[in-house]
Formats: structure tokens, sequence, C-alpha cells
């Protein structure tokens, strides 16, 4: 199967996420605003939950509000995201399966991410992703050859300086939207701050 | 957070009224006892005159059973300086050094390590002692519903409904666990508790948009009758109608919650074409 490439903006929001929220498991999808073929390239994600993930409305309902904001800004939801609870077991759970499968459904190529708590520390090197793709009608590892995260050290050095600055409180997942509903789950000013501190040279990261 | 006395509209007396009610009545509903007595003693009392100290034993007793260790500690101080030789004072210490933060520390460790069954198994030990701590038959429900064991999550939420009618939070995940569970009856309930959610707060969106889901999903179903489909698709259409003004009154301010009004309008409208 293809290539995945891992934005700068999505690796940031998804690590916040599971920083914002340390002993929960999250959960959130990957969005793309290239075109369909060729390499899958994840240059968003939305964070959804922070709590029931495996409870069926709510979950439902922010797979419909996320497609139809896809469809007004030429967005497509290419994959899904987890990080779970317990930090040693970064294993998708049926959850996660289910929405996945429901996910490649509408795009052959989607991926599944699961964020590995346990390599989460600050001293980390590799990114702490586990990525799995569909093949044969079940969710297997991918080749890690193909999963490409370009800049990746300056990618690791903003996230590690918005978590410093506390700028995960910035960070809108739908279930705090669901909360107070002036808050944007879109998060607009979160995506400009990670732009700012993108260096310019570096252009469409 | 709003107050007890902003939320229900009542003044310090019919509060302190209350809490006596419970103490004759016998109530075992601890968290209503934490919520209405730790406002009134932080708030009033010095206008409790001596109702204060049988106020503090009963809000240190319901306290523990919530697991307010704090709040059962602040109690007991009170009542140490004011009755130091009393039996009775004693006997309340005691009751607090009884209460098993051992279990709970057990039960912790087991969920961080992620042995969900065996912190599922200690729970329900540690609840067969306590059976009024709100905090630890909540755990149970998150437990089981991460474990997709949602009948047993039914059950704790339904125990958590009982001693806290008011709480539209657990009606409103009662209601979300029914519609997980699916059909055409456990749909019926969701909707019948999501409405009761939006009863009890006005203003619980999950509660609003579940009630939507529920009522159309309802409403398509091939098995209900012309009345039932009738009934749910208005319903449902209340809702959407709810759900369309919250959002317009979010949306006027900031430009970016237009990105979800225009979302949740057309995806309203989308649902219903479906629904139809």
């Amino acid at each position: 199967m293809g290539e995945v490439e891992l934005s700068c903006r999505a690796y940031v929001k998804m690590y916040l996420h599971a920083c914002l929220f340390p002993r929960c498991g999250i959960n959130g999808l990957l969005l793309s605003s290239g075109s369909a073929g060729g390499a899958v390239c994840v240059t968003d994600c939305v964070p959804l939950l922070h709590s029931h993930l495996p409870l069926a409305p709510i979950s439902q309902l922010a797979l419909t509000q996320v497609d139809v904001w896809c469809s007004q800004t030429q967005q497509r939801i290419v994959g899904y995201y987890q990080a779970n609870a317990c930090v040693s077991d970064s294993s998708p759970t049926p959850c996660a399966l289910k929405i996945a499968d429901k996910i490649s459904e509408q795009f052959d190529n989607a991926v599944l991410l699961m964020l590995d708590g346990g390599k989460m520390t600050a001293d980390y090197r590799l990114p702490p992703i586990v990525v799995y793709e569909r093949r044969d009608s079940r969710w297997l590892l991918k080749d890690k050859h193909t999963i490409m995260l370009r800049h990746w050290e300056e990618t690791q050095a903003i996230a590690g300086q918005m978590l410093e600055s506390g700028d995960q409180a910035l960070l809108v997942d739908f279930d705090s939207h669901l909360d107070d509903i002036t808050k944007d789950w879109t998060n607009q000013k979160l995506n400009s701050k990670i732009a700012e501190l993108a260096s310019p040279a570096n252009g469409n990261i | 957070m709003a107050t007890i006395s902003e939320m229900y509209d009542v003044g310090w007396e019919e509060m302190r009224d209350k809490l006596r009610k419970w103490r004759e009545d016998n109530c075992r509903n601890s968290e209503q006892i934490v919520d209405v007595g730790e406002e009134l003693i932080s708030e009033h009392a010095s206008k409790l005159g001596d109702d204060v100290w049988i106020i503090y034993e009963q809000v240190m007793i319901a306290a523990l059973d919530c697991s307010r260790d704090d709040l059962a500690l602040t109690c007991l101080q009170e009542l140490r300086k004011q009755f130091p030789d009393s039996h009775r004072v004693k006997r309340l210490s005691g009751m607090r050094l009884e209460t098993n933060t051992q279990e709970k520390r057990k039960i912790s460790i087991l969920k961080a390590q992620g042995k969900n069954a065996e912190a599922i198994r200690e729970l329900n030990e540690y609840l067969e002692q306590f059976v009024g701590d709100q905090e630890a038959w909540h755990e149970l429900s998150e437990l089981y519903i991460n474990e997709h064991d949602y009948g047993k999550a039914a059950f704790c939420l339904e125990e958590l409904m009982m001693t806290n009618p008011h709480n539209h939070l657990y009606c409103e995940q009662y209601a979300e666990v029914k519609y997980t569970q699916g059909g055409l009856e456990n749909l019926e309930l969701s909707r019948k508790y999501f409405a009761q959610a939006l009863r009890l707060n006005n203003r619980n969106m999950r509660a609003l948009f579940g009630l939507y889901m529920s009522a159309s999903h309802i409403a398509a179903s091939p098995k209900v009758s012309a009345k039932v489909k009738k009934d749910n698709m208005k319903y449902a259409s209340w809702a959407a109608t709810q759900i369309n003004r919250a959002y317009k009154l979010a949306g006027r301010g900031t430009k970016e919650s237009k990105c979800s009004m225009k979302a949740v309008e057309e995806m309203l409208e989308s649902m219903q074409i479906t629904m139809s």
C-alpha cells in the first residue's frame, strides 16, 4: 500500500490532545486536503473525544459533522487516531477498529494511528506513533518506511514548545465543544499558532 | 459552576429545611446532601444557629459515603473544636478512619495498569461495603463502558439516577448507553432519557443532539406504527429547532463557530433527507 505523510499541524494537535487529557482515552479524525491518488497526506486532524469513546451517539454525531465540514472545505477524512488511557497498551480497541472500518468504507487507503503513550517522554527520538492500514479486511501494521514525517525534529520541537507554554489548554475537542458550543473544534487559533512557530523557510508544513 | 441556590433558585432556609427532612426520613442520598450541605456550611454557617452542629454531622457522614475526605475532615474538625470530649464525635472520627482508602488506591493502580477486569472485580467488592459511594459507581460504569459491557454499565447508571434524580449527566449517559445497545426498545428508552436530561438541564447539548438522533432513528424504523412515527418526527423536529437556535446564539460573535453552525445545519438537513 501507499505512503502516508503526516504534517506538522496534524501531529502537534494529536500530541497536544493526548497531553491535555493524560489519564483518558482520546481519539480524533485525520484529514487530508490533498488529492485522492498517490500518497496520503494527512494535513490536519480533528480531536473528538476524551470520554466514553465506545458510546455511539456522540461518535456518530461527530463523524457526520466533520464530514459535512470537510465537504465545505475541500478536505476528506482519511484516517482515525486514538491514544489509550493505559499508556503501556497501544493496541487498537474494538471501537477504534469499528470507526476505522467505517472510514475505510469511504476512503480506500484509510489509516489507523495509535499514539504510543509509553514513548511520549521528554527524551524520545522517534515519533511515538503506530500506524495500521487495511489489508484483506484486517488492520495490519504498516511498513515503517512508508510513513513520513517531514521536518520531524522541527515538529517535535514545536510540540514540546507548545506543551511548555501550556498551549494544550487552547485545544478544543468535540467533547469540549459540546460542553460549550462557542468553542471551535476546527481549532483555527491553534492552527495559526502552529503555523507561526513553523519556520517560514519550510513553506507548506 | 452554578451554586445549588442558583440552579434551583432556593434560599439558605430551604436548603436547611431540605437537610432536616432528609435527616428525618433517613434518606441515603449522600451526593445531594454533600452538594446542599457543603454550600450551606460554607456560605451560611453563621445563620444556622445550633442547627449547624447536626448539619456538620450529617454532611460529614454523607461526605465519607461519597469519598469526599476533604469535606469530611472539615466537618469533623469543626465538631471537635465545639465538642472536644464528646463520645459521639469520637465515633464519627472512627468512621472516617474506617473508610477504605487502601482499597481505592489498589483500584486506581489496577486501572492505570489497564487491568480493567480486575479493577471491575475489586470495585464491585468495594461497592458491596460502600454502597453510597457515587464516585465509585460512576467509575464502575466507565470501566464497563470501556469493556463494552453496556448492560452492566446501564445498571450502574440506574443506581446513580436513583440516588441522584436531579443529575442530568447521569440521565444523559444512561441514554447514550441505551442508544449504543441499539434495537427499537433501547432507542425509545434512550429518547426518553435524553428528554429527561433536557428537562433537568435544557442546555445539555449532548441530550439535545441525542434526542434528535434517537427520535429520527425511531421515526425511520419500518417497525413502528404511524402514530409513533409521527410523534418521533415531532420530537426530532423540535430538537432540530432548538439546536439551530442554540448554534445561532453561539455564532453571534465568533466567526469560527460559524463553521460549526453551517456544519450542523447541513447535517440536520442531510439527516432529515435520509430519515424521511
